[in-house]
């Protein structure tokens, strides 16, 4: 489903280059699910918008459901994120003027993939059901992340891409919403590559990576 | 992508309205007021321009007039004794009548049958039925809007105060308005004439006329859209100050909107949405507004044209003679040319924001830093951009320097345009500077130290609209010191060319009759009789074509050598050597014939081209030609000038029955009570019709500081949510609400002060372009400078109060706030 084949990206600084990944491979076959985890500030999230072709890299090759996103237009990236990724952010990033409702069916209404017993069926598992005219700043924390969640997943994408999605919540709130995500990707049957920086949240996935000086090694949650 | 898809994509665009309803109110007032004010100065001008072609399709043919040359009425036999020798002459006779209801309305008769071909007239007999035109009862053709001034439907015949009636009424769109067309049969015998007023003549007809009979080239009838030019062009040139102020509204507004809704594009993009898709997304959000706020502001426009079209037909009636119709008369092209006008400004004022937002990488999009890194960046480029712009002015002002007067009129308003703007682009660099400065020489004070760090931190949403209020303010001082200035000016003058205490004009046929009876008359000083005429002049050092030129005689009466407004003279006593044939030349002739005291013209008499020494020049405010002026008598002898008007100069100090004198003038010669003017009813009438040119660009410029107050209010009220969780902190630290809002209204106060302090130097150096560049290119004279301290004064106090009463309600709000609110700004912040 993903692979990234000797993928290098440095920024620049006022310091010089400054290197965060140094030629590194992975493969993500479909339906399997990947934590990475590493140190703030060691590219994690960097190497999360180098697959979701948010971003490019300086060299390598990062394809995507079997296309090599370096040879694609901006207009063509667009359209592979658009259908077949799923994205969740740290910050939920969701439409604070759209409700609740609206804001789950996004992805799915720009993608001409609404399925509206899918993503009834969404905010039923999600708890958002009685909430659906509600605006995100009239939820918690918890419950904006499951929204994001939703929204990424109401397109049916084959690959969900999850950027510390526990990461600006309290414990509970954080099991909670990951019991679910770990529930609906497994439902769905789409592959998942989660950043985190917490063992505990990594555990119950298939692999686990850690990112270190620009490198990938192996690890155990 | 599909059209759903697009659509939910521009939905989730616009929602951000629904959250954010200032920020959309404040797009579409900044729309709505430049549109409506320049919308309405075109309405204006397209209205006049519509009357001007009318007019001037009358005169299509550009027909020659014959006059005889002592002034006196032509008659019938001498019209058919030219048409017995061949010449293809038409007679007219022109008037005015006065209705029941005391409306005068100008009446021209004509002669279909011998009138030359072609034009207004030409056409007024083709698609009238010409017997019922030359038949009684006759047809008074009008144009639609002379019919709804008069109240009247096609047919009707209305009553004149005399008691008579005026033939039926037709409606005829070729027609300028307030003015009435019929035979001349039926004019006649309207306006009581004993025959008519002139003949005409196509130009290209040869004839030889005698003597006593003169023909006027229709080259020397200027047409009455180059008279008016410059007046319109004064007023486009504050529709378009509207129109910019407004524009920095939209500007501040969209970049305001983008800016926060980065985070939205950032999230759009993410799940899908292309950059260009995004941008053209962004573009149909503009053309939506766009459409709403230009047709919000034509509407408006068109109301306030109607509003102060009365007042603009007046001056232009009286300035120049032109009559307008009291009714809007707009083509298709004004309502498409205010559309794109609007358009095209909001494409101008929200492309630079376009053009980032098209430009930023998705993962910047999130970081509202690198919208705020662009402010950075954007200092250095206003600066620079400022100084090209003032080099652009200093460069057209130099070539306007090169040109002759009466000329170069866009030009000057170019240059203005440009040092306008470029003061503005300097303004935000400045400020910054200005206020690091400040930040670092208070840091022992950590408040004040703030305060000047959190303004600089406000200036990429603030500077737009202190850019504004600096346009508006120096436009303020700049025209307020100019109008002034020339009431002074022109209050001076005419009690120097004012010499006389009555003034009367006899009808020709007395005109020797009635003089000689006043000679004879106790109680009257003097008698100081003027003509005028008009000629060529030949051969002058910039023109070697024969430049048409009024001819002026007055009676070089001791009063009238005091007081009459000299500015240059071949020595301190002129006035021998005029009264002993040399002439004196207006200021337009002076200087768009380069000619000076001393130096010599040579005129085409009658008699052949004659040459006459120089001896003054003299102001001459108001008047659009170049004029000669001679004595009376040498006027009558070389030039055969028509009889004019005689001022009567009372003796001093004694009381003149000027009620006995009206009666006896109207007992013993039939001239009308209202022929006999009196000094101090010519001055007021002369004042009110300066006041009434000039509303109109105090309307304007008053509605422009408006505009500028406008986009501050609108700035702060959008950016007050955002001011607040900037405050949060301060508050939850101890500073009151009450301090924070002291020091909010302190912050914008002293920034509208600077503000000001600049607009002065800026607005002096606008009134000074005005009268002494714009003023030679639009009328061929200049006005001496005058500064007015308490225009500064108020400039200063204005900028000051505008800010504050703008800063009011959010200040207000913000001392309102209950604390729980701003406890939540405190955590979000």
């Amino acid at each position: 489903m993903l692979e990234l084949c000797d993928v290098s990206k440095s920024y620049a600084t006022p310091q010089g280059p400054l290197s965060v990944l140094a030629g590194i491979s992975l493969r993500l076959p479909a339906g399997d699910s990947l934590a990475l985890m590493g140190e703030s500030g060691c590219g994690k999230s960097t190497l999360l918008h180098l697959a979701a072709g948010l971003d490019v890299p300086d060299s390598g090759r990062v394809i995507l459901a079997g296309q090599a996103l370096d040879t694609l237009s901006e207009s063509r990236r667009s359209a592979l994120r658009r259908h077949r990724l799923g994205l969740v952010f740290q910050a939920f990033h969701l439409v604070p003027s759209l409700s609740v409702s609206d804001n789950l069916r996004l992805q799915a209404r720009l993608a001409d993939r609404e399925d509206s017993a899918w993503t009834d069926e969404l905010l039923g598992r999600l708890g958002l059901i009685g909430m659906r005219d509600r605006y995100p700043e009239q939820l918690s924390g918890g419950q904006q992340q499951r929204l994001a969640i939703g929204r990424a997943l109401a397109v049916r994408p084959d690959l969900l891409l999850a950027d510390e999605p526990t990461g600006n919540l309290d414990e509970r709130s954080a099991d909670e919403v990951l019991t679910l995500l770990l529930a609906l990707v497994a439902d769905s049957g789409c592959a998942l590559l989660m950043v985190t920086h917490s063992p505990r949240v990594a555990a119950p996935l298939n692999h686990c990576l850690r990112l270190s000086h620009g490198q990938l090694m192996e690890a155990t949650p | 992508m599909s059209l759903a898809a697009y659509r939910t994509a521009l939905l989730t665009l616009l929602s951000h309205y629904r959250r954010h309803p200032g920020q959309l109110v404040m797009l579409l007032v900044g729309l709505w007021v430049a549109s409506a004010l320049w919308s309405g100065v075109q309405a204006i001008n397209a209205s006049a321009r519509d009357s001007y072609a009318r007019a001037e399709a009358l005169f299509s043919q550009q027909l020659d007039r014959i006059e005889r040359r002592d002034g006196q009425p032509l008659r019938y036999e001498d019209f058919l004794t030219l048409r017995r020798d061949g010449a293809p002459v038409s007679p007219m006779v022109e008037g005015e009548v006065e209705l029941a209801d005391g409306t005068r309305l100008p009446v021209l008769g004509i002669d279909p049958l011998t009138l030359p071909e072609g034009g207004g007239l030409g056409a007024a007999q083709a698609s009238e039925t010409l017997l019922r035109f030359l038949r009684p009862p006759y047809r008074t053709r009008v144009a639609p809007e002379t019919l709804a001034t008069l109240s009247a439907e096609p047919g009707a015949t209305p009553t004149l105060a005399s008691g008579g009636t005026m033939p039926p009424l037709a409606t005829d769109r070729t027609l300028p308005p307030e003015l009435a067309v019929m035979d001349i049969a039926a004019a006649v015998v309207l306006l009581e004439a004993s025959g008519p007023s002139h003949l005409v003549i196509a130009p290209e007809a040869t004839l030889s006329l005698p003597d006593e009979w003169i023909r006027h080239s229709a080259d020397n009838l200027t047409a009455p859209g180059q008279l008016t030019d410059s007046f319109h062009l004064n007023l486009t040139a504050m529709g378009l100050l509207a129109l910019v102020v407004g524009l920095f509204i939209v500007h501040a507004a969209l970049s305001l909107t983008l800016e926060q809704r980065l985070g939205l594009m950032r999230t759009l993009r993410a799940l899908g949405l292309p950059g260009r898709p995004l941008v053209a997304l962004l573009a149909t959000e503009l053309l939506i507004l766009g459409l709403v706020g230009a047709m919000a502001g034509i509407a408006s426009g068109v109301w306030l044209a109607q509003w102060l079209l009365p007042d603009v037909a007046a001056s232009l009636q009286a300035l120049y003679g032109e009559r307008l119709g009291d009714e809007l008369s707009l083509p298709w092209y004004y309502w498409a040319g205010g559309l794109t006008v609007t358009l095209g400004g909001l494409l101008t004022a929200g492309a630079s924001s376009l053009w980032h937002a098209a430009r930023l990488d998705i993962l910047a999009m999130g970081r509202s830093q690198a919208w705020h890194g662009r402010f950075q960046r954007q200092l250095t480029g206003m600066a620079v951009a400022g100084g090209l712009l003032w080099l652009l002015a200093i460069g057209l002002g130099g070539w306007l320097h090169q040109l002759p007067p009466r000329a170069g009129l866009t030009l000057g308003f170019t240059m203005i345009a440009a040092a306008l703007l470029g003061s503005a682009l300097w303004l935000p660099p400045l400020l910054a500077s200005l206020l690091a400065v400040l930040a670092r020489t208070l840091r022992h004070r950590p408040l004040a130290q703030w305060a000047f760090a959190d303004v600089n931190l406000q200036l990429p949403r603030l500077s737009v609209a202190m850019m504004a209020l600096l346009i508006a303010l120096s436009a303020n001082l700049g025209v307020s010191s100019m109008v002034d200035g020339f009431r002074l000016t022109f209050l001076d003058w005419l009690d120097q060319r004012l010499v006389a205490d009555l003034y009367l004009r006899p009808p020709a046929d007395r005109y020797e009759a009635v003089a000689d009876w006043l000679r004879e008359r106790d109680g009257i000083d003097a008698l100081l009789p003027t003509r005028d005429s008009e000629t060529r002049l030949i051969d002058t050092p910039m023109q070697s074509t024969a430049q048409p030129v009024g001819l002026y005689g007055v009676t070089p009466h001791p009063r009238l050598r005091e007081r009459w407004p000299l500015l240059d003279a071949i020595s301190n006593d002129p006035w021998p050597a005029f009264q002993q044939g040399a002439v004196m030349i207006n200021e337009q002739l002076a200087l768009s014939s380069a000619l000076s005291p001393g130096e010599t013209l040579t005129l085409r008499t009658p008699q052949g081209p004659r040459a006459f020494q120089v001896a003054a020049v003299y102001a001459d405010y108001g008047n659009p030609r170049g004029e000669v002026m001679l004595t009376t008598e040498r006027l009558i002898e070389r030039f055969q000038a028509p009889p004019g008007s005689i001022g009567l100069v009372l003796p001093p100090g004694r009381a003149t029955d000027i009620s006995a004198l009206r009666d006896e003038l109207s007992q013993h010669f039939g001239i009308s009570r209202d022929s006999l003017i009196d000094q101090a009813t010519l001055k007021q009438q002369s004042r009110t019709i300066f006041e009434r040119t000039f509303a109109i660009t105090r309307a304007l410029n008053g509605l422009t500081l408006g505009v500028a107050g406008i986009a501050l209010l609108t700035s702060l009220l959008a950016q007050a949510p955002q001011r607040r969780r900037q405050l949060a902190p301060l508050w939850a630290q101890g500073v009151s609400r009450r301090r924070l809002t002291g020091i909010g209204l302190c912050q914008l106060g002293g920034t509208a002060l600077i503000t000001a302090c600049l607009a002065v130097p800026l607005g002096l150096a606008l009134a000074w372009s005005l009268v002494a560049k714009i003023n030679v290119a639009a009328f061929g004279w200049r006005l001496p400078l005058h500064v007015f301290p308490e225009h500064i004064a108020t400039t200063l106090v204005l900028a000051v109060a505008v800010t504050l009463l703008a800063a009011l309600l959010p200040a207000w709000r913000l001392w309102r706030l209950p604390p729980g609110h701003l406890l939540r700004e405190f955590d979000a912040s």
